[in-house]
């Protein structure tokens, strides 16, 4: 079964006296413990698609089934429920709380989920470990470099232990190791913790190492590629 | 909370804050100063109450502060007498005089109060020496503030005329300033005298001590059950309606309160202002715990917390500031006048001015739209 489900997903803007259709009857699935990748030039409505799947934002219509939940059936607290309690982010930007040390970002979420302070931080620990800064713990965003905070952020959506990791462009402000580094990250949340990991990006190098490919021009998904890659067996993907 | 989010970023980011922190600070200063200054000035207003020492007094009904009071029947005596908790009781004479001094000096405005000459007599007894009172017992002489003596050109010895009638000054205390003239304090005896209006016997009022564990109030209250033609307060309760009398008489309460409203205003837009700056700074982190499920309303107990520990702080140092500045006032003589419960409003107020700024600041978490974060 598809852990993200969307069929007929419509959204426009309005940009001063125009609509513009950024979705336009767009139906998607994605399956649990694979890396997917959506790709697709900028305006292309991919970020769009992104936060219609996550619960960001709702669609102006159609129906997003996620781990088996009509999405946006509920009201915006419910929707926020939903993301506390199965999905992860990590963004381009890294927003980390400069106050705070790497291990109190990851643990910040974990107390809005009622977690107790020991087991936030055996779990925020083991993110930490997961992303390779176990040994940078207290150090503030300062202290760090462009890929060690987004390293932060990652650790900071798996301390959540989400069945949902979404990612929007997540090597695009990082060099060359730093994106391999948070790439073989995704790909091992995906394939070791049976996490549905989603991600936008136009990197070269994340579509080289995804399972599954999805090419999106103007609100619509072109061409459906499934990677004959390191990561494991194929599996089929629903396209219209 | 496991992490206290708002204070961490208050710690971290102080500079960032410090500015809130003083224009609440300086906000509750401003209204501490001007009530305290207020109510030193119309503190004079009070002196009567507050340097004699009866718990009770008794005069026309419905006056509100001294100079508004007129003569009563001598039975307010006889009743106060008869009350089991008093102890003593003493006549006090007040009237408006017409005051006739050195030509060079001009026209003052005088208060002539009639106070008893015996060594241990209520009246001004917290500021009128037994040698001082003594001096009275001369027919038409009179003391005055030392304070007053320029005002009223006139040396120690020096004569002049009240009300038409020869008076001498025999000497000076200090402490009996009186609110928008001179105070001239003369025996019972000069006093009837010298007032024209009153038919000899009746005084304007009577003060009574109380013995020891009486409770004030309850007698006030047992006096004023058989009371026909006058009435008892305590003497706490008639300085405090005679400052309040003043204080809406004139502008100063009006004005005290506008000045009171401009300043939480102000205050109020600085400290607002600044948190949501501090807000707007860090609107992507907000965004992202958003994204992760944080509801607004837990990252508006964040703003709402950080405007309380700004209020906290600002009260700090705004109570350190008004000591420096209150003693200041003293060594110099301006009268300030504060109590706990002018403090405790000021504080309220200042925790006021932050908590209002607060809840103005969280709108701007409305910006925290984790959609915006997708680009």
């Amino acid at each position: 079964m598809s852990a993200l489900l969307a069929s007929n997903l419509y959204k426009s803007y309005a940009s001063g006296k125009l609509r513009i259709d950024v979705l336009r009857g767009l139906s998607i699935a994605v399956e649990a413990g694979r890396l997917t990748l959506i790709e697709g030039p900028s305006g292309c409505g991919k970020s769009t698609l992104l936060s219609i799947l996550s619960g960001l934002q709702r669609p102006d219509a159609g129906s997003v089934t996620a781990l088996g939940q009509d999405l946006w059936r509920g009201d915006n607290d419910a929707v926020d429920r939903f993301r506390l309690q199965h999905t992860g982010f990590v963004f381009q930007g890294f927003n980390l709380f400069s106050a705070l040390s790497a291990l109190e970002q990851v643990m910040l979420p974990l107390g809005y989920m009622g977690m107790t302070r020991a087991e936030a931080i055996d779990r925020s620990q083991a993110a930490l470990v997961e992303v390779g800064l176990g040994d940078r713990i207290d150090s503030r965003p300062a202290e760090l470099s462009g890929g060690e905070k987004q390293r932060v952020a990652i650790a900071r959506a798996l301390a959540k232990r989400p069945q949902l990791l979404f990612a929007d462009e997540p090597t695009s402000a990082l060099d060359a190791a730093s994106g391999q580094v948070v790439i073989d990250i995704l790909r091992r949340v995906a394939h070791e913790h049976d996490t549905t990991v989603l991600c936008v990006s136009h990197d070269p190098r994340l579509v080289s190492h995804a399972d599954r490919v999805l090419g999106m021009e103007d609100g619509v998904i072109l061409n459906d590629r499934k990677m004959q890659s390191v990561s494991g067996p194929e599996k089929d993907g629903n396209v219209s | 909370m496991i992490i206290p989010l708002a204070r961490k970023i208050l710690i971290h980011d102080w500079r960032r804050f410090l500015p809130a922190m003083f224009a609440v600070a300086l906000s509750g200063v401003l209204l501490l100063m001007q009530t305290a200054l207020v109510f030193g000035i119309l503190g004079a207003t009070a002196v009567y109450m507050r340097e004699s020492n009866a718990q009770v007094w008794v005069g026309y009904p419905g006056t509100q502060t001294i100079e508004l009071g007129r003569p009563i029947p001598v039975t307010a005596q006889t009743a106060l007498l008869a009350d089991p908790g008093v102890a003593r009781v003493e006549p006090f004479a007040w009237f408006n005089g017409d005051w006739q001094g050195p030509p060079r000096a001009g026209g003052v405005s005088v208060f002539v109060s009639g106070v008893s000459t015996e060594p241990n007599a209520l009246m001004f007894s917290r500021v009128l020496t037994p040698a001082q009172r003594a001096l009275l017992d001369q027919p038409f002489t009179i003391l005055v503030d030392r304070a007053e003596l320029a005002k009223l050109g006139l040396p120690i010895g020096g004569r002049a005329l009240l009300n038409g009638r020869l008076v001498k000054l025999v000497g000076v205390a200090s402490g009996i300033s009186a609110f928008g003239g001179v105070n001239v304090v003369a025996s019972l005896a000069t006093a009837r005298a010298l007032d024209g209006s009153s038919g000899g016997a009746e005084v304007e009022y009577y003060v009574a001590e109380l013995k020891h564990g009486a409770n004030a109030a309850a007698v006030a209250a047992r006096v004023n059950r058989e009371a026909r033609g006058y009435s008892a307060w305590t003497a706490a309760s008639f300085a405090r309606n005679a400052v309040l009398y003043w204080m809406f008489q004139t502008a100063a309460g009006v004005s005290a309160i506008f000045l009171a409203a401009v300043v939480f205003v102000v205050g109020a837009v600085i400290t607002s202002q600044t948190l949501m700056g501090a807000i707007t700074g860090s609107i992507n982190e907000y965004a992202t715990l958003h994204a992760l499920g944080v509801g607004l309303r837990p990252l508006r107990r964040v703003v709402l917390e950080q405007s309380a520990w700004i209020g906290a702080c600002g009260l700090v140092i705004g109570v350190v500031i008004s000591l420096g500045l209150l003693g200041l006032a003293q060594a110099q003589g301006v009268p300030a006048d504060i109590n706990l419960a002018v403090w405790l409003m000021c504080a309220a107020l200042v925790m006021g001015i932050a908590l209002v700024s607060g809840t103005a600041a969280v709108r701007v978490l409305r910006k925290a739209d984790p959609a915006s974060l997708l680009r």
